[in-house]
């Protein structure tokens, strides 16, 4: 079950951050904000030697004492970010994968939209509800 | 990490030096006390060594000691065992180095770009290095290791003493009793047999030298040259002080000290107390409470930050008995101290100890290794052993430590190596770290480098420190060094790990300092990390604060904000900004704090609306306490947002719409919508006016009038302003936040251009608003002197929140629009200037108001209204030119004075109010005609503008006058809106604006009253037989008239009263109708025709064309349709139709003038009565029918067709005229006996003789073919005809002249009795100068019979 899970636009401003709404929000801002130094240290290593066949999903970028904090940045430098609670051992590598999977798959829906001004803030009943579907979902 | 002083190697030198103890004499701490120091101070600034030293390790080999640096410190005694943390004294000290170390106003900062971002700030961090120094020196010794035990001791005995040597033989029993005879643990000595150095102290100020140097000599006879020294000191007088300047060496040492001991007491207590909280927390429910008692605490900070000056003032005085000679003996007394007492003396204890390890190692290997049971003084480090001084681990250890002393590092490594293995075997874990750590600092240390740098043995030891031996002490020494050492290696992220792992909850000032270097890691980076460096600026600002270190964390806040800031991080972005204001606050820097909470406010917030209240509770507080302290200038207020763009500027007085029975002209209000189309409709209308007000030419420098100016009007040009007369600004706000704002006491300031000195004034009005996430617009008015000038942008705003009022301003900047015009505009951003705020004032103008009294708002179609409008000048200015304009010109008349009937009106008119003015007419004359003639310039004005007949044309200032002016409801059904623009100017002339106009828009509902259709046929009646009628032809007009009114409620019935006519050419001759009746009445879908005569008027001899009016009248009363109203409307309605016809056929247009020439009848008045409120209404009205050509029908409803025309105008002109047409070119009659007896027995033959005549209604010459012979076209018809012949010229070819008549005498012929149809001739007709293609057969429709009797 993800606690927080993050858009962020390629000029590294954010596009959408939800997080359980129990938990100090912006607690959640600071750790996306800062995981984004992690995200891009892993482009810029990565970038270079692989080209076009760079892996999107890009691992656990830091653990902290009481959450994990998982990157996957698309082709247009779109970063997802998901933060997953440390004492949530039933998560695997996969199934965050497919997480981020979905929630890429949901966020060009967003993008096909041709309402939608890229750059804006995500607004998107859809969206939201996979989004919560993730943050519910397995917890 | 941040940058530092020193270079890693020298910092880790100075970590650890040379201890020596320093026991004075009283005698001597006397003499040094004159300094106001002690003697431990007094030595402190020369203890580094400039010269290098030399000495011999055990294998004999040189070693050069550089820049060797010693410490010398009092002993200080004490029974306690060491403690494994730091305590509150020294922490406190600490906490006091690093607050009196902040970094200086004006350093430049240097600017690191990663990324996008462009951070700026200092590289260097002075309060951590000032922290590490102090950290390191306060370091308690520990019996795990030596280096900072005291290897050596100066006893100090002041040559005034009465027997010097004596008081040597006290001090060195005392440090012997120290040392040796276990009361203390404090302070350890390195070696048992600690060197002893035996300094004579002589004041030379107040002792006999030959007396000391005799002491000396006898000193150096009982400890040896190399063990005592002669120090001569206090050269200078005290009473010679303050002539000569000499530096003081002693400051940045001492006021440290003297600061620790001293102040801050109280003021550090206390602010440390309110600020413990999550470091991501946003503290806001204390937040309130928080500023209040922080305001206390200020003054306390006050009176303590006073403290310390006067304080220095005091350690100014720092060695003010020495001369730079003294300076000079006591560099020169530790350098004898080190190189002639200590060196030697180390390196025969490495020499001894040397011996002693190896003998040891060798035994070593022969017993089993020596376990002691744990020490009670370390009960929780259960895996920990503690070793006697004299165990063989603890010598190899203490050789190691000597070795590192004096920088033999090959040989410290090499021993700390051994040391390490045989503690770790040992399971002596402290003993194991310490070993570890310095056998890692020593391999760094070593010159050539042989090895790399074991950062695993600096780990393991740190982890040692920390979780086993629980002493973060060592640890955090470990940390710092190692940190060092680790960025000296350019390896930042290991060294940032290793600072974050050090932080813990036990000490907020070590956590803040490390986080801070952490962060400097961070941003120091190959690839700099800019993110994790302002997150950990703000985790290092949070502990700073939680430390009491305020300014501290003001510092790491603020930089953390340059990485969030406008990059819509929004809710961090507000978490730093609050911060910042709080910090900045308690600070007593106002200023910055009303910025910070200003940008929570200013930008989109994503907070809730009770943090928001919160926050602007806030900022008002620290707005309002800013306020009191600089009360001078107004700030600005960035709440409410003003939407400059939406600024409508309104010129004049607010309208009245009504007074009483008034109605004032609607003119322009700001409740309107602005409407390019309406606005292109005024304009256009205005330069109707000012053409008609020019001689037609609209001038070129015309620009039509503005009164309300907003963003879609052209705000290019200064705005005119007339002087003393108001001008409404609306400012529209939005509040941003989910919270009300209350504001109050808006006023609009603004500023004269006009002098060099322009006063800024202030007027207006005090509204009150609440606006709550909305837009709120609303209007100041300013009263406008003289002058040029410009209404500046300043707005005073009261906000109110609960109770708390404060005063600001905001800007009104309006920004015109973006340019689009050349290339260079496209591709930047640039905007036009917009002057909607910047009025230019004229000189005084006329202002003219118009009020409309009994103006229906609902009218029948062609429903004549009498009402009344009044011109109010109510400026002190005289205005003259007035004129109407209208998109409705035919709806609306004044009247003309020229058509004024002499004849006094019939008492009817005037009982019931009429419109018209009528005259009594006998009865009996209904049947017969008025004729009236008019010119036509009596009542067209040449264009749509009409002047408005006002007495001697101007009106003075407080005049009014009142005008009727008469309506007609318009021809259609349905809402109308008529707008009217009136046109006035001033009588002076020379003014900047060159008129004045005002609007009006009314709006009547039509609804549909009669419908007429007309049409004319040539009456059959040949002239001659006509009574009494001498000119052309008589034409029939038919005129239906149908009640199409779809009320049923009131209006009961519609009388048709009269009829008239006007044309150049024809007249109204009678009525002819048939039933009798005379007042034509029609209820609700009734219908009723009615016929007319028309005959051609007498040919007019001038050349003006003159309109003959003919009445009609089928009641008793007349009205006169020449006269005011009906002509007026007439003409109006000509104008318009023909306005509308300019398109039509031009071939058609000449050739029915010519034939026709133009005929207008237009027709019934009537007279409608409407049942309202059982009171019986009379309303009248007239419609108008244009009658243009023979036969077709025109109606009083048929604009619809006249648009279609003009589609057809693109036909080409028909080439052949219609036959119907032509067909009446002739007319024809034949005049027979009706009934003839003729004797068919005596004579076959019936000859009849029949009369053929022939009239030409045309004003053409005509050629006519007659022929008699029969036509049939089928047997029957043939057979028929048969029955007669005409005999005699059965064929003629005549030329008829205009309107010629002519008999031809023909014979019929008749060969038996019976009835014949005379009616075959055949006529052809064409006019003459047409070709013979046109002629085409006259056929007359009915049958002329003849009875044919046999007698």
């Amino acid at each position: 079950m993800a606690v927080c899970i993050a858009v962020i636009a390629k000029e590294n401003y954010p596009l959408y951050i939800r997080s359980v709404p129990t938990q100090n929000e912006l607690k959640f801002h600071y750790t996306v904000h800062t995981s984004l130094d992690v995200v891009e240290e892993k482009i810029s290593a990565v970038g270079k030697s692989l080209g076009d066949q760079r892996e999107l999903y890009l691992g656990l970028l830091y653990p902290t004492e009481d959450y994990k904090v998982y990157g996957y940045v698309t082709n247009s430098k779109v970063k997802f970010v998901i933060v997953v609670d440390s004492s949530n051992t039933s998560l695997r590598d996969n199934e965050i994968r497919s997480m981020f999977r979905k929630l890429h798959n949901s966020f060009t829906d967003v993008m096909c939209n041709p309402f939608h001004n890229p750059g804006d803030q995500i607004q998107s009943k859809a969206f939201d509800g996979i989004v919560s579907g993730m943050m519910v979902q397995t917890g | 990490m941040a940058q530092c002083v020193q270079s890693v190697q020298e910092f880790v030198q100075d970590s650890f030096v040379p201890m020596v103890a320093v026991l004075c004499s009283e005698e001597a701490e006397r003499v040094t006390r004159k300094n106001n120091l002690n003697f431990a101070e007094l030595l402190r600034p020369f203890c580094r060594l400039t010269s290098e030293g030399h000495m011999r390790d055990p294998n004999n080999q040189v070693q050069v000691v550089k820049n060797l640096r010693i410490f010398v410190n009092n002993v200080v005694t004490s029974p306690n065992r060491p403690p494994t943390a730091l305590s509150h004294a020294q922490s406190k000290i600490l906490n006091e180095v690093v607050l009196s170390c902040q970094p200086q106003e004006g350093v430049v900062n240097n600017v690191v770009t990663a990324g996008d971002y462009d951070l700026n700030f200092s590289a260097t961090t002075p309060w951590f290095e000032t922290y590490r120094e102090n950290f390191l020196q306060s370091m308690p010794a520990s019996d795990h290791e030596f280096l900072n035990h005291y290897l050596a001791c100066l006893l100090v005995v002041s040559s005034t003493e009465a027997v010097p040597v004596e008081q040597f033989l006290k001090l060195s029993q005392e440090q012997h009793r120290i040392q040796h005879s276990g009361e203390y643990t404090n302070p350890k000595w390195f070696i048992p047999n600690t060197l002893k150095y035996y300094v004579l102290l002589h004041d030379m100020s107040e002792g006999d030298e030959q007396r000391a140097d005799a002491v000396y000599e006898d000193m150096k006879q009982r400890y040896g040259s190399q063990g005592c020294y002669l120090l001569k000191m206090n050269t200078r007088s005290f009473s010679a002080e303050g002539d000569e300047q000499i530096p003081d060496p002693w400051s940045q040492y001492l006021q440290r000290n003297i600061l620790h001991t001293q102040v801050r007491t109280a003021a550090s207590s206390t602010l440390s107390g309110s600020l413990e909280s999550h470091p991501l927390q946003l503290d806001i429910t204390s937040s309130s409470g928080s500023l209040h008692t922080l305001g206390a605490v200020k003054t306390e900070l006050k009176k303590g930050a006073r403290d310390p000056e006067s304080l220095a003032g005091g350690a100014g005085s720092h060695g003010a008995c020495l001369t730079l000679n003294d300076h000079d003996h006591i560099r020169q007394f530790i350098q004898e101290f080190t190189f002639r007492g200590l060196l030697p003396h180390i390196e025969k204890n490495i020499r001894q100890l040397n011996d002693q390890v190896k003998t040891l190692i060798l035994k070593i290997w022969e017993m089993p290794p020596k376990h002691f049971c744990s020490c009670p003084e370390y009960p929780k480090t259960m895996t920990s052993s503690w070793y006697p001084p004299e165990a063989p681990e603890l010598q190899i250890r203490k050789m190691a430590d000597l070795c590192f002393l004096v920088q033999h590092y090959e040989l410290a490594y090499s021993c700390y190596h051994t040391a390490k293995k045989d503690f770790l075997s040992d399971q002596a874990m402290l003993y194991a770290a310490g070993a570890l750590e310095m056998a890692a600092v020593s391999a760094f240390l070593q010159a050539g480098a042989p090895r790399p740098y074991p950062a695993h043995y600096m780990d393991t030891a740190i982890q040692t420190y920390r979780d086993v031996c629980k002493n973060m002490v060592l640890a955090e020494r470990c940390v710092l060094l190692n940190a060092e050492i680790l960025k000296s290696q350019g390896k930042y992220s290991d060294a940032a790990t290793l600072l974050i792992k050090m932080t813990s909850e036990d000490s907020d000032l070590r956590s803040a300092l490390l986080l801070e270097q952490a962060a400097h890691c961070f941003i120091n980076m190959r690839n700099p990390m800019v993110r994790k460096f302002a997150f950990h600026m703000i985790l290092a600002g949070h502990r700073f604060s939680k430390a009491g270190q305020r300014r501290h964390a003001l510092r790491c806040y603020c930089q953390a904000m340059q990485v969030y800031k406008e990059r819509s991080w929004s809710l961090a972005e507000d978490h730093i900004n609050f911060t910042i204001g709080r910090q900045s606050f308690t600070l007593r820097q106002p200023e910055k704090a009303v910025i910070a909470f200003r940008q929570i406010l200013t930008n989109d917030s994503r907070q809730t609306a009770t943090q928001q209240s919160a926050f602007l509770r806030e900022y008002l507080y620290v707005y309002k306490l800013k306020r009191i302290l600089s009360p001078d200038c107004l700030p600005q207020l960035p709440l409410p947002c003003i939407h400059c763009s939406a600024t409508r500027v309104y010129f004049g007085h607010e309208r009245r719409l009504a007074e009483g029975e008034k109605q004032a002209a609607t003119h322009v209000s700001l409740d309107q919508e602005y409407d390019q189309d309406s606005a292109d409709m005024w304009c256009h209308l205005e330069e109707q006016l000012v053409a008609a007000a020019n001689r037609g030419i609209v001038p070129v420098n015309f620009q039509p009038t503005q009164c309300c100016l907003n963003s879609q009007t052209d705000n290019q040009r200064h705005p005119l302003a007339v002087v003393e007369e108001p001008i409404i600004v609306e400012v529209t706000f939005r509040n941003p936040l989910k919270v009300s704002l209350a504001l109050s006491n808006l006023s609009l300031l603004w500023r004269f251009t006009a002098d060099d000195a322009p006063p800024s004034k202030e007027k207006m009005t005090n509204e009150l608003a609440i606006t709550n996430e909305e837009i709120l617009a609303l209007g100041v008015g300013v009263t406008v002197y003289s002058g040029f000038f410009v209404l500046c942008c300043h707005i005073n705003i009261h906000s109110t929140f609960d109770v708390m009022v404060v005063h600001g301003k905001q800007d009104l900047m309006i920004q015109g629009p973006r340019l689009n015009q050349t290339k260079e505009d496209k591709m930047t951003v640039r905007h036009g200037h917009d002057q909607r705020l910047n009025f230019i004032v004229t000189s005084p103008m006329p202002l003219m108001e118009i009020f409309f009294l009994q103006f229906p708002t609902a009218l029948l179609c062609g429903e004549i209204r009498k009402a009344y409008v009044e011109f109010c000048n109510v400026s002190s200015v005289a205005l003259c030119g007035l004129r109407v304009v209208s998109t409705h010109p035919d709806f609306f008349s004044f009247g003309s004075q020229a058509t004024t009937p002499l004849t006094p009106v019939s008492p009817t008119s005037a009982e019931n109010n009429s419109a018209y003015k009528t005259l009594a007419t006998p009865p009996q004359s209904g049947s017969a005609a008025f004729e009236m003639l008019v010119s036509a310039e009596d009542f067209s004005q040449p264009s749509g503008v009409i002047d408005i007949p006002i007495d001697g044309s101007t009106l003075q200032p407080g005049e009014s006058t009142q005008l009727p002016l008469w309506l007609r409801g318009p021809d259609q059904e349905g809402v109308h809106e008529i707008n009217f623009l009136f046109y006035y100017e001033s009588t002076g002339k020379g003014n900047k604006i060159s008129h004045r106009v005002l609007r009006h828009t009314v709006f009547i509902c039509a609804s549909r009253s009669l419908s007429v259709q007309a049409s004319a046929c040539r009456s059959c009646v040949p002239p001659h037989h006509s009574l009494g009628d001498k000119g052309g032809g008589g034409t029939l007009i038919f005129i239906d008239v149908e009640n199409i009114n779809m009320s049923e409620a009131g209006m009961r019935e519609f009388h048709i009263v009269q009829v008239s006519s006007s044309s150049q050419h024809w007249r109204l001759h009678k009525c002819i109708n048939p039933a009798k009746d005379k007042d034509c009445k029609l209820t609700s879908r009734e219908r009723a025709k009615l016929c007319f005569r028309a005959t051609r008027c007498k040919p007019q001899k001038d050349a003006i064309k003159k309109y003959t009016f003919t009445d009609l009248n089928l009641g008793n009363e007349r009205i006169i349709s020449s006269s005011t109203p009906c002509g007026d409307f007439f003409f109006r309605g000509c104008q318009t139709s023909e306005s509308q016809r300019l398109d039509a056929p031009s071939s058609r247009t000449s050739c029915s003038s010519k034939t026709w020439s133009r005929t207008f009848f237009w027709c019934v008045s009537l007279q409608a009565y409407v049942v309202e409120d059982n009171k019986q209404l009379i309303l009248e009205g007239q419609l108008h029918v244009a009658l243009q050509t023979i036969g077709k029908e025109a109606s009083s409803l048929t604009p619809r067709e006249m648009v279609l025309l003009k589609f057809k105008s693109q036909l080409p002109p028909p080439v052949i005229l219609p036959s119907a047409e032509l067909s009446q070119l002739v007319k024809t009659s034949l005049h027979y006996p009706e009934t003839y007896t003729h004797p068919f027995v005596q004579d076959s033959l019936c000859v009849v003789p029949v009369t053929l005549t022939l009239s030409n209604c045309s004003l053409a010459q005509v050629d006519v073919i007659i022929d008699l012979r029969h036509k049939g076209t089928s047997p029957e018809t043939l057979e028929v005809h048969s029955s007669f012949t005409w005999v005699g010229q059965t064929q003629y070819k005549l030329q008829l002249k205009p309107q010629e008549v002519l008999c031809l005498t023909l014979q019929a012929c008749f060969l038996q009795a019976g009835v014949y149809n005379l009616n075959t001739p055949r006529v052809f007709a064409k006019p003459a100068e047409q070709g013979a293609m046109c002629e085409t057969s006259q056929q007359t429709a009915s049958p002329s019979l003849i009875f044919i009797n046999n007698a």
